[in-house]
Order: structure tokens, then C-alpha cells, then sequence
């Protein structure tokens, strides 16, 4: 009976672990190759992390090699607030928050309130300056800890804000070179695939997958950041001596069209570019337009001679207008002449004298070199957002549009375009395209800008001859106040009326200007000043002519260019 | 058989050789016998000395192993904690970099130069290199 017994429990022990066995085995049959994928997948989910590594956005330069954009990494502040308690699990918040306060700049009730927010994890303050984080990271403070994010740090502040553009809390750049170069700065991000122990260390002798990011390209650019401050400077002093709405100022070398300076007035810092004025952005070299005023005669007459309409000693019977299209266009305050030769009209600004010129040219041809010298088009110069201006197409003329237009009105270019067109008649008559980077440097090596001539707008003949005559304007004519001791100056100056909303002009109010190139023989660099709506009105010309002469007083002092004259 | 019993059984089986010679004579078959238990006893010897052997050699090995993988996760750590060292350097140059550009800054050198009470060279003379020359 007992053996009888014995054998059935036996059987049935047998039994149930045959089928736990069974029951075993098939579970880890099935982990083994139905839910192996899952498994292995969670498993690697608990170790592996996936990470983007960020690509080193490039380095900006001036001419000479001096620093003007980086990037560097900054500690950013965050806050777990769940973990702000001290060892017997007393809130310590508020402790926190006022020890935070005073480093910070901020109300510990502000700190306060972020911390009972209810986030479990949030951003103090994001990209700190260094000695900030390390005032921070020596006080005793739980819940805190750093996370390291890139900050572009631009330091020359707002000197060269214009050109440089900035780089947004996403790390896109905008506007100026870091806007039109956004994709060569910014690099390739790299990826990393690494085992991690619970202490987030990689594993040596775990997975490790690396594509390593391509950093970004480094430029070198045609500014050269003395000519850049001293422009800065004295566009701010101009602007806010005659409280002036805004100006521009362009510096090229005509010889190869090489940006060595441009300044816009208003400018922000492009450290707290948040705070900017939506208007401060605005590159007014680039993107604003103007009608030029008589800035715009010497590209009338070069136009006229190079066609052979007219020479340097045609002469005309000047009466203080001239008519055309049925209307009366006046010299400045209707001053009469009389007997004016072409050098004279330059000399001695005379609208009349301009249309007098346009009318023996012809609107065709004209228009023709108007689009020759670059106007109603962009000049393709390598900062974003730059704007055409406007030439209106030849169909589109009235009769006397002919006449305004020989003297800077009816048109509107940008303080570039005007720069440009100057440099062609400063260096023998080649178009060059402006460029602010003159070269970048990746991975392969460096990469030079060729300068790039657009066109041959007018013959070196003419050339000579407009230099001259825009000697003679400086040297004895309207644009005196722009002679410097020592070199030759060509200059022209240019008052213009503001158009309005309703198409009529703004009164009393005025755009000043004076563009021309120093030394006028072998010129080493072309100004343009433009001011908006300076107190001294009519005669704003004047601080423009001084700022002329006080950017170039600096720059050939800086360059080392020897005096053409005794 | 244990393993102070294998150890020992070489020394306790020379005094039974020993006596195996004197019995060769009077007992053939006996002898062979013997024989034939000394020479399993020696096969079981070489037997646990190998497997003792391969498993020692096995635990060297392994240990071998286990002391390489140590060495290599120490010096992976260690060199984790060189690279986080030179990225923290490295950032620290980029900072030292930056603050020399902005001491350098023109701007900063001119309003430097305002508050030490220094003023713009009102003229500068400039020698004429070709002029010079000319009047030696």
C-alpha cells in the first residue's frame, strides 16, 4: 500500500515538474526568439545613450586676425525643486532662493515662485558669465546643478553688430554674415552611441558608436576693425550731434571691392539683442534706401562723357532752372550762374546743370548706365538682407523724371550701391562686386575670395576725367569742407528731399550725404556718409563732409598711407 | 580518491613495488595484477593532475581576463576624466582667448585712453621716404 502510495506521488511530482519544465522551457524558448528583439531593445534602453554632439560653430575675424564672433561654452543654472530639502527633509527653498538672488540680479520672491511652479526641473538662468557660475557653484545649495550650452560671444560689443548679424537662443545665425553664412558656420553635428554605468560613464569595453561632428567654417572678413571702430564712433557722434533719425556709413577698397567698414546708426549690441529696437537690426547700408540727391551728378556726367555727349569744358548758359517734361527744375535756392562748364556743375552742385547734361545724354542711355553703375539691382554682396532700391524701367519715365533723376531724385539706392558706384570711378571703371568675407577656412584649408569685376562701366578715360573734376569739387567747389591736409580728396555731396506717404516730399527735412574717395590718385579707400534728417537740415552736409574727414584722417593715419600732397 | 589520498599514493605504492619485486618469482599473476593497478593508479594520477591543471590554467585565465578588463575600465575612466579636464581647459583658453580680445578691443583702448586724460595727436609729421632720399 505504501509502495502503492509512494510511486503515485512520485508520479505525480514527476509530473508537475515535467510541466513546470515544460512551462519553463517554452517561456524561454520565446524570450530567446520571439521576445528577444524586446528584450534586447530594453536592456540597451537602460545603458545606451544616444547623444547629438554639437558641432563648433566657426570663428569670425577681421582682416587682421582679431576675434570678432566665437563660441564658447557657458554653464547654464537649473534647479530640480523637488530636491531643495536638507538632510532632515526641511524645505530649503527659500534659502535657496535667497542665496541665489543677489548673484542672480533677481528678487528672491521671482526665484521663489519659478521653484513652486510645480516643474520637477527647470532653468535658473541660462549661459552664465563665468565668474557668475563660479560665485554659484561654491555656495553649498542643493537642488542646483550646471548643464553647459554654447553662447556666441561677439567682444568688441556692438562695434561691427551690423555686419556680424547674431546668433539666436537656437543657435541660428541672423542677418549679416552670420545669417548669410549660417550653414558653413554652423558645422555638422556629430552622433554618439555609448554603454553608460549608473554614474553616466562610458563603458569601456561597452558599445561605442562615434560619427564626429564637422565644426563649423572659420571666416576671415575684409573689415578691419580699427577702420570699423573709428566708423562706429563717428557715425554715433554725427548722429547724436544733429540728433539725427538714423545714417550710414560704407568704407570699400575700390581697387577690389573689399568691405573694410560698414556702420548703421540705430545699432544694438549683439549681446542683448532681445532688447533691440526692431529698427536697430535694420543694416541701413544694406537694407535701406534713399533718394542720393546730388550725390548722384558725377554718375550723370560720367555717363555723358563716357557716351561723349558732353566734355569737361562744354559750357552752358545757366538761368538758376532748367525746364523739362513742362516742369521748372531749380538749382538749390534758384541761384543763377551763368556761362557753367561741366566741371562747374560739380563743382558748384547745379541742378539745372545736371539736367542740362541728362538731356543731352537721353533717358535711354541714362537708364542704361544707371543699371551699369549698379542701381535698382543688388550689389550681391555677401551679408543677408540687402535690398535692390529702386530705378524704374524706362517705359515707366515721365518726360521730366529725365531731369530729377540726373540730380539724385526719383530713385533710390542704398548707401553701398552709391559706395560701389564711386569705387568704378575711383579705380579706371570696373564694377566690383562687394565682399565682406575674404576667406574661409575649413577642414581642406583655406578658401580665398577672388574679387569679382561685374562689369566695365565707363572707360579709364572717363575715369581720370571724373576724378578730376571731383577733385576740383573739393579742392575749390561745394564739397571744400572735405579736403584733407596732405592727400587729394574726389568727393561730391548730396541733400535730398524725403519722399512721403502721399508721394509729395517731407518738409523741411532732408537726407545729407557726401560720398567720395581718398587719396582721389591710387585711392585706398571710398567713403559714403548718409544721415537721416540731420538738425542742421539744408546744410548737412557739413557734418557729414567732417565725418568724411575724420573717418579718413583716421584710416590712412592707421594705414600708413603716405600724403599724395604737401 | 581525495586529493592528499592522490598525493600521497605515489610514496605509499613504492613500498608494494618493492614487494611486487620479491613476489615476481613466486607469484606471476599476482604480479600482473599489480601491474595493471599501478598502471590505472598512474592514469588516475595524470588524469587529476591535467583536469587540476586545465582548471587552474582556466582560473589563470580567466583572471587574466578579469585583471585586463579592470585595468582597461580604470583607464577608460581615467582617461574620461583627462578628456573632461582638457574640455574644461580648453574652455577656460577660450574664455582667457576672449577676455584678451575684448581688452584688445579698439573701443576699449580709446575709452581707456579718455579716462588716463589722453588726447588725439592733433597733427602727425610724416617723412616722405623718396624725398628723403633724394636730398642725401
Amino acid at each position: 500500500m505504501t509502495a502503492t502510495i509512494s510511486h503515485t506521488r512520485l508520479r505525480f511530482l514527476f509530473a508537475f515538474f515535467t510541466v513546470v519544465s515544460l512551462l519553463l522551457s517554452a517561456r524561454l524558448a520565446y524570450w530567446q526568439t520571439v521576445g528577444r528583439a524586446d528584450l534586447l531593445s530594453r536592456a540597451t534602453d537602460q545603458v545606451h545613450s544616444d547623444l547629438v554632439v554639437a558641432a563648433q560653430r566657426g570663428v569670425i575675424r577681421d582682416r587682421n586676425g582679431a576675434i570678432l564672433a566665437t563660441t564658447v561654452e557657458l554653464r547654464s543654472l537649473y534647479a530640480i525643486p523637488g530636491l531643495m530639502t536638507d538632510r532632515d527633509g526641511h524645505d530649503q527653498k527659500p534659502a535657496v532662493a535667497a542665496a541665489l538672488a543677489p548673484i542672480l540680479g533677481e528678487r528672491p520672491e521671482v526665484l521663489r515662485a519659478a521653484f513652486d511652479s510645480g516643474a520637477e526641473w527647470l532653468f535658473v538662468r541660462r549661459r552664465l558669465p563665468e565668474e557668475t557660475a563660479v560665485r554659484i557653484a561654491a555656495l553649498p545649495l542643493a537642488g542646483l546643478g550646471f548643464e553647459m550650452e554654447p553662447k556666441r560671444l561677439y567682444p568688441n560689443g556692438s562695434v561691427g553688430a551690423q555686419v556680424l548679424g547674431f546668433v539666436n537662443d537656437d543657435g541660428v545665425g541672423q542677418y549679416g554674415v552670420e545669417g548669410r553664412y549660417a550653414a558653413e558656420l554652423s558645422g555638422t553635428p556629430g552622433r554618439l552611441v555609448v554603454a553608460r554605468d549608473p554614474a553616466n560613464r562610458e563603458l569601456a569595453l561597452g558599445l561605442r558608436t562615434a560619427v564626429p561632428a564637422k565644426n563649423g567654417d572659420d571666416l576671415s572678413l575684409t573689415i578691419d576693425l580699427a577702420v570699423q571702430n573709428a566708423v562706429e564712433r563717428e557715425l554715433a557722434a554725427v548722429v547724436e550731434r544733429e540728433k539725427a533719425a538714423g545714417g550710414a556709413i560704407v568704407v570699400l577698397d575700390p581697387k577690389d571691392g573689399a568691405v573694410l567698414a560698414i556702420a548703421s546708426s540705430p545699432t544694438y549690441d549683439p549681446a542683448r539683442v532681445g532688447s533691440a529696437d526692431a529698427e536697430a537690426l535694420r543694416n541701413r547700408a544694406i537694407s535701406w534706401t534713399y533718394e542720393p540727391g546730388s550725390t548722384m551728378k558725377p554718375i550723370t556726367i560720367a555717363a555723358a562723357l563716357d557716351k561723349g555727349a558732353v566734355t569737361p569744358t562744354t559750357s552752358y548758359q545757366d538761368v538758376g532752372y532748367a525746364v523739362i517734361g513742362g516742369r521748372k527744375l531749380c538749382n538749390a535756392q534758384c541761384k543763377v550762374y551763368g556761362p557753367t562748364t561741366i566741371t562747374q556743375i560739380l563743382a558748384r552742385s547745379q541742378n539745372a546743370g545736371a539736367v542740362f547734361v541728362a538731356s543731352k545724354l537721353g533717358a535711354s542711355d541714362l537708364n542704361a548706365y544707371l543699371h551699369a553703375f549698379g542701381f535698382g539691382q543688388r550689389t550681391a554682396v555677401d551679408l543677408s538682407a540687402e535690398t535692390t532700391g529702386i530705378v524704374r524701367p524706362l517705359a515707366e519715365w515721365y518726360p521730366v523724371d529725365l531731369g530729377t533723376i540726373s540730380f539724385g531724385q526719383g530713385l533710390s539706392v542704398t548707401p553701398l550701391q552709391l559706395a560701389t558706384a564711386y569705387a568704378a570711378i575711383a579705380n579706371g571703371g570696373n564694377l566690383y562686386r562687394p565682399y565682406v568675407v575674404a576667406s574661409r577656412r575649413d577642414a581642406d584649408g583655406e578658401h580665398r575670395t577672388a574679387p569679382v569685376v561685374v562689369r566695365r562701366v565707363i572707360s579709364e578715360e572717363t575715369s581720370a576725367t571724373l576724378v578730376t573734376m571731383l577733385t576740383t569739387t573739393v579742392d575749390n567747389g561745394i564739397a571744400n569742407a572735405a579736403s584733407l591736409k596732405g592727400y587729394s580728396v574726389a568727393g561730391k555731396t548730396g541733400t535730398a528731399q524725403i519722399p512721403s506717404d502721399d508721394g509729395s516730399y517731407v518738409d523741411d527735412a532732408y537726407i545729407s550725404s557726401f560720398a567720395g574717395f581718398v587719396p582721389a590718385v591710387d585711392p585706398r579707400m571710398v567713403v559714403v556718409v548718409v544721415l537721416e534728417k540731420p538738425q542742421s537740415k539744408l546744410l548737412g552736409t557739413v557734418p557729414a563732409m567732417n565725418t568724411f574727414k575724420a573717418i579718413a584722417t583716421d584710416a590712412l593715419r592707421y594705414a600708413r598711407v603716405q600724403p599724395d600732397r604737401s | 580518491m581525495t586529493f592528499a589520498q592522490a598525493v600521497r599514493a605515489p610514496q605509499a605504492r613504492r613500498v608494494p613495488h618493492r614487494l611486487h619485486r620479491e613476489a615476481v618469482a613466486h607469484h606471476r599473476g599476482a604480479s600482473r595484477h599489480a601491474a595493471t593497478r599501478i598502471r590505472t593508479s598512474s592514469w588516475e594520477i595524470r588524469s587529476f593532475l591535467l583536469a587540476s591543471g586545465v582548471i587552474v590554467a582556466c582560473f589563470l585565465v580567466v583572471l587574466l581576463y578579469l585583471a585586463q578588463a579592470t585595468a582597461v575600465s580604470a583607464a577608460s575612466y581615467e582617461a574620461q576624466r583627462l578628456a573632461a579636464q582638457r574640455d574644461e581647459l580648453r574652455r577656460q583658453n577660450a574664455l582667457l582667448v576672449i577676455e584678451s580680445a575684448r581688452l584688445d578691443s579698439p573701443a576699449r583702448v580709446e575709452t581707456e585712453a579718455q579716462r588716463l586724460g589722453l588726447v588725439r595727436a592733433a597733427t602727425i609729421r610724416v617723412v616722405v621716404t623718396e624725398a628723403a632720399a633724394a636730398t642725401r
